[in-house]
């Protein structure tokens, strides 16, 4: 009761630097959940191209029926092997065309899959990092020809992915530490203003923990409060940006912010706290020691 | 109640505060520290609040070696030492009641045992008029009464004052000694340091005299200055 009575008068003696404080805690924690709705979606958007990268075994042309089954067992057996998936030569034809569109279908008139195309079975590897090893054990399987691989596509997206969401990481460090200094200086002026009475504290022998408490609760308070305006902006922007981006980008399907609200206003929130509770911990140790 | 054991400070600087002080005080006495400035009579003080802490030696403060003490129980030990300041060091911004309530908020007492208390002890300071004065409203003599009172409201067994009447004058001065007087025939053990030779000479009780860390004289019923004859 103490503590909440002291941390709410601080908070209003010092007005100007509480809100300065909010909204810089409120800028941190929106760049910290826009890195967050990022990393959320780059994961989803590299799951869903993982689930459509495949090897592609072509099956020789003499396979009977019989062998076309075997193959298509053996190769299901591999390890690294999530699906495997048999495609026949009129399967082939008939997705091909689909992909050329109706303008060219009057091309392929008269024609048949087992003219041009070979049937295949597609591979969808469980770990993208081992499909090398997964296309030779596939080559190596009796009948058939030829192992297609779009490696190169494949790590490259990976690769990407990591390199964002390392950097994000890294920035998303910077402005956290940034945010615990700022309100750190926020308290600090609230214990300046205090320092009398933290003294006389001291000497009539309240425990550190008693003397903290007010502090922290106002760095927490600051920090909640910066969290939740981050929460509302984000909540906000997020459909509305997914609206925009979704115009151009329809390939790859991206979470809607009720799919990620729990873990971001969930992570936001987390961190408004700790930050709070950090800077306050840090603003006033000093002072402790007497 | 309180014992140094071959207590030596030295500050950062390599300053002596003390060097090698023993003695020891009963539950009950009313010990003056007296000295040049500079002689170590603050460090000496400071030492049983374990606001400093000896470079070599114990001290000793109810039962409790105050240098081996961690810093974590360091505020249990606060509560049974009163501390009376020069300076008073009253909060400006609440009243004399609030003043003396605040020692025992900040201990966590309850709320009965504070409505109960502090108006006795503001009664005994002779301040049970004031209470709702805010400490700008008061004369020094009042405000060291209300320092008092804040000091005795946790009912310590200890009462420690340095230099408690430094910024009063003698007749004031006078009525605070009365005071400090009464509480120690109430039961409280009081050490005071003191620069005033009337006090102590009226006084007339055990006189620990420091000279540049050392103790040169520790006397009961003594009076100020060294006896030349002796
Ligand atoms: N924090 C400190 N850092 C360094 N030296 C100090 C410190 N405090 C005290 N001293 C030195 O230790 C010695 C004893 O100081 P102390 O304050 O105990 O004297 P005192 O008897 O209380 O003097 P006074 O009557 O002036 O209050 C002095 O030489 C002083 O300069
Ligand atoms: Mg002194």
């Amino acid at each position: 009761m103490y503590s909440l009575k002291t941390a709410f008068s601080s908070l209003g003696r010092n007005a100007v630097m509480t809100v300065a404080s909010i909204v810089t805690i409120a800028c941190c924690l929106f760049l910290f959940g826009v890195f967050l709705l990022f990393a959320f979606n780059i994961n989803y958007i590299g799951e869903q191209i993982s689930s459509q990268c495949e090897l592609q075994a072509f099956i020789d042309d003499a396979a009977t029926p019989a062998d076309e089954e075997r193959i298509l067992k053996e190769i299901s057996a591999l390890p690294n092997v999530k699906s495997a998936e048999f495609e026949s030569k009129e399967q082939a034809f008939e997705n091909y065309k689909a992909q050329l569109g109706m303008e060219y279908s009057e091309s392929f008139e008269g024609m048949s899959g087992s003219d041009i195309l070979r049937s295949s079975v597609k591979i969808v590897p469980d770990d993208l990092t081992l499909v090398k090893q997964t296309e030779l054990a596939a080559k190596s399987v009796r009948g058939v020809a030829r192992v297609v691989n779009r490696e190169d596509i494949i790590l490259k997206v990976v690769s990407a992915t990591d390199i964002i969401k390392f950097g994000s990481l890294i920035a998303m460090l910077i402005l956290l530490i940034t945010a615990v200094f700022i309100i750190q200086n926020t308290i600090k002026l609230s214990v300046h203003a205090r320092e009398e009475e933290i003294h006389i504290m001291k000497f009539v022998g309240a425990t550190d923990g008693f003397i903290r408490r007010p502090f922290v609760l106002e760095g927490v308070i600051v920090g909640v409060i910066g969290a939740s305006i981050a929460i509302v902006i984000i909540a906000f922007g997020y459909n509305m940006a997914v609206g925009g981006v979704t115009e151009f980008l329809d390939v790859f399907k991206l979470y809607s912010f009720s799919q990620l609200a729990l873990p971001v206003s969930g992570g936001l929130m987390l961190f408004g706290i700790i930050m709070g509770s950090l800077g306050s911990r840090s603003a006033i140790r000093r002072h402790l020691k007497v | 109640m309180i014992e140094f054991r071959d207590v030596t400070v030295i500050y950062d600087n390599d300053i002596i505060g003390l060097e090698n002080v023993s003695f020891k005080i009963e539950k009950g006495e009313f010990v003056f520290l007296v000295g040049k400035t500079g002689a170590g009579k603050s460090s000496a003080i400071k030492l049983l609040t374990g606001e400093i802490k000896p470079y070599a030696g114990d001290v000793i403060v109810n039962g409790i070696t105050v240098n081996t003490l961690k810093n974590k129980k360091l505020p249990y030990l606060r509560r049974s030492v009163g501390v009376v300041f020069q300076d008073f060091r009253l909060l400006p911004n609440k009243t004399v009641y609030e003043n003396v309530a605040f020692a025992m908020e900040v201990v966590r007492a309850r709320k009965k045992d504070i409505r109960r208390k502090v108006p006795t002890i503001l009664s005994l300071v002779g301040l049970s008029g004031r209470a709702k004065n805010y400490p700008n409203e008061l004369s020094g003599g009042e405000q060291q009464r209300v320092c008092i009172a804040r000091a005795l409201v946790n009912s310590p067994a200890i009462v420690i004052a340095d230099e408690p009447t430094g910024n009063l004058d003698a007749e004031t001065a006078d009525e605070i000694m009365k005071l400090l007087m009464e509480i120690n025939r109430m039961g409280t053990t009081i050490v005071m340091v003191t620069h005033s030779e009337k006090i102590v000479n009226d006084a007339r009780r055990r006189v620990i005299q420091l000279e540049s860390g050392v103790v040169v004289r520790d006397e009961m019923e003594g009076g100020y200055a060294l006896d030349v004859l002796a």
